[in-house]
């Protein structure tokens, strides 16, 4: 199963994924999906980001993807990809 | 309302600045997140889904108008423009920015507020009775006792490591409208045979993973008495108590291992050596100190009868409606008591903004309200409002949204935020009460169905009391899907019980025909003027599982 990296920003909370070109960025659909064997090394690698204090609370979640589309299988993440179903002015998906 | 003194005002301004240097060793490096979080929970701050979420006290549920001005202001500023108030009479914040932070604690320190005792293992806001002061019912005020629990508590050096949290609610009258019963320790103001007044003490409510209906561990406890008495209760729990495991640790499997019994035996040992020293007897001089505090406003000497107040209603449907479920008895003649609903159908339950509070703190100046209260089911209450302005009230409160008139009703849902904020949630909830209060929100129909309280949590830690609605919805993760299965029958007031799971969950699509399904045959089954709860109480639960699982 393919997996993505994520976390929050330290300072203002914000839900962020891992490109290991772009570093840390704020859209799902810049985040660099993980195959199985890069995934665990690229938590570990996150420590180094916590200890610089750039993030928090790193962990991996999986997505399903089909052709470029890529979707997180729990409904968890793809609500902090986008912000609260019930506040569409809220959150990633307000822009 | 209680004001705080020198040392109150200092002691807040004090923390906030003490949690600015947290923040800032915190963005220094100097203090890892494991280290930093014990000390952001310490002053309400969680890391939610989307961003830091700030949790303010609102002690036993009482603001003036200057502090929702304040809430308003700091929404606004520092948020979203909007707060939800919650089953424990807080408020939160749900976009906070950690920088930040201490200025929102400074600005709260202004209007006496902040944010301790909202989180972590420790005795948290004490939370009473909104009706305090003003319900016909009423003993005594509750808040008298939760200020003195509160100034007790806070600090409290021998319960700041706990095993876990620590709830405490009170109430001042026969009728339950705190929930003492779901509480670590609830506490009913009851009289004696003499004519005293003193104290019921229950002991090892609560929800969660392991839900439990408080046990009564003092029938009578004098007002003198209390402090040792509690404390007494909070020595046993902290001795005994487990620390092993999170999810045994709350006071509630303490008293569920060794038994109501033996917790009864314990708590009087304890107590009878904390009262040899007399250390913690209360004054009766300090008692009144405080109780000044909560002295009413002086009431207008009105009939109780108000022409003005009874033509509006008969000339004003819309309003008569609104009367009918928001309006209660006061003890004072030719006054009432306003709950303002924070359920519009289609709406956030508990969600408040800041245009809102300012409007409603403006309301409170011109309708001459000293305070406003938050309840536990997530709405507001204006409790010295004279009869003959209740229809003025009515008005601008239409025009803010505000007028629902749906208070006990099937739309009037208790819900936490769910997995639409919750970093612990399973499921959403919000959108199932919504959907719910879409589909009953016929008022003829939800008149005709009468009280129904429904309660909705996403998650297992049951924020949205769910154990104890008539009926009430739990949301969980099934392999990934949100999936939501139904309680039936509980009560968290003054005849609490907890609900039955009735069998299999449902989708959140089917979940709303789910309730429907419930509650046509509640139609079918009532007897003429039987509440929903007192029809489940009589049939049981198979009927309603026979229709359910039908197929």
């Amino acid at each position: 199963m393919s997996q993505i990296l994520t976390a929050n920003r330290l300072q203002v909370g914000e839900v962020v994924y891992w490109n290991s070109a772009k570093g840390w960025v704020e859209s799902l659909t810049d985040a660099e999906v993980l195959a199985e064997g890069r995934a665990e090394a690229a938590l570990k690698g996150a420590a180094e980001w916590v200890s610089k204090r750039e993030v928090v609370a790193p962990y991996l979640f999986e997505v399903k993807v089909l052709g470029s589309e890529v979707t997180p299988v729990k409904i968890r993440e793809r609500i902090r990809a986008a912000g609260p179903t019930v506040r569409r002015d809220l959150g990633k998906q307000a822009g | 309302m209680y004001r705080y003194d020198e040392f109150d005002l200092k002691f807040v301004h004090e923390r906030a600045e003490q949690f600015r240097g947290q923040v800032a060793r915190r963005l220094s490096g100097e203090l890892s997140e494991d280290e930093f979080k014990p000390l952001r929970l310490m002053n309400g701050l969680y890391l939610q889904l989307h961003s830091y979420m700030l949790r303010i006290a609102i002690p036993y549920g009482t603001l003036s108008a200057r502090q929702l001005r304040k809430l308003a202001f700091i929404a606004r500023k520092y948020d979203r423009g909007y707060g939800h108030f919650t089953t424990r009479q807080n408020l939160q914040l749900h976009w906070a920015q950690l920088p930040q932070v201490a200025d929102m604690l400074v600005e709260l320190a202004e209007v006496e507020m902040h944010c301790m005792q909202t989180s972590g293992n420790c005795v948290r806001n004490v939370t009473a009775d909104h009706f305090a002061g003003a319900g016909k019912d009423e003993l005594e005020d509750p808040r008298i006792l939760s200020e003195i629990a509160r100034q007790w508590s806070t600090l409290h050096p021998e319960f700041s490591f706990l095993p876990r949290k620590f709830k405490i609610a009170v109430s001042g009258s026969p009728a339950d409208r705190a929930a003492i019963m779901i509480h670590d320790i609830g506490i009913q103001i009851v009289k004696n045979d003499e004519g005293e007044i003193g104290y019921r003490v229950f002991v090892g409510g609560g929800l969660g993973r392991t839900p439990f209906i408080a046990h009564e561990v003092g029938a009578f406890v004098a007002k003198r008495d209390i402090l040792a008495f509690l404390e007494a209760v909070m020595r046993v729990y902290n001795e005994s108590g487990r620390r092993d495991n999170i999810h045994k640790a709350r006071i509630k499997i303490l008293v569920h291992q060794i038994g109501p019994q033996e917790m009864r035996k314990r708590v009087e040992a304890e107590f009878a050596e904390i009262k040899k020293s007399g250390v913690l007897e209360l004054p009766e001089e300090e008692i009144a100190r405080i109780a000044a505090y909560f002295t009413p406003p002086r009431f207008e000497k009105l009939g109780e009868f108000c022409p003005e107040f009874e033509a509006a209603k008969r000339e004003n449907r819309a309003f008569a409606d609104w009367v009918k479920t928001n309006i209660a008895e006061h003890k004072a003649p030719g006054y009432a008591i306003a709950t303002i609903s924070l359920k519009p159908v289609g709406k956030t339950p508990g969600d408040c903004s800041s245009d809102q509070m300012d409007a409603l703190a403006d309301l409170m100046d011109a309708f001459h309200q000293p305070e406003i209260r938050v309840t536990h089911e997530q709405n507001l209450v204006l409790p010295y409002m004279r009869k003959k302005d209740l229809f003025a009230l009515w008005e601008k409160l239409g025009g803010l949204e505000l007028a629902t008139p749906n208070h006990g009703l099937v739309t009037d849902i208790i819900c936490c935020p769910g997995l639409d904020y919750c970093d612990l949630a399973n499921a959403r909830s919000i959108n199932i009460a919504q959907e719910i209060a879409k589909r009953f929100s016929d008022l003829e129909r939800q008149h005709d169905l009468g009280e129904l309280k429904i309660k909705i949590s996403g998650c297992i830690n049951a924020c949205g009391h769910h154990h104890v609605g008539h009926i009430g919805i739990l949301g969980v993760d099934r392999k990934g899907v949100e999936n939501y299965q139904i309680l039936l029958g509980a009560s968290g007031a003054e005849d609490a019980s907890l609900g039955e799971i009735l069998g299999p969950g449902f989708d959140k699509e089917g979940i709303v025909d789910a309730v429907e399904t419930v509650i046509a045959t509640y139609q079918d089954l009532r007897h003429n003027g039987e509440r929903f709860l007192d029809t489940v109480r009589r049939v049981g639960a198979s009927p309603f599982k026979e229709k359910l699982y039908a197929h």
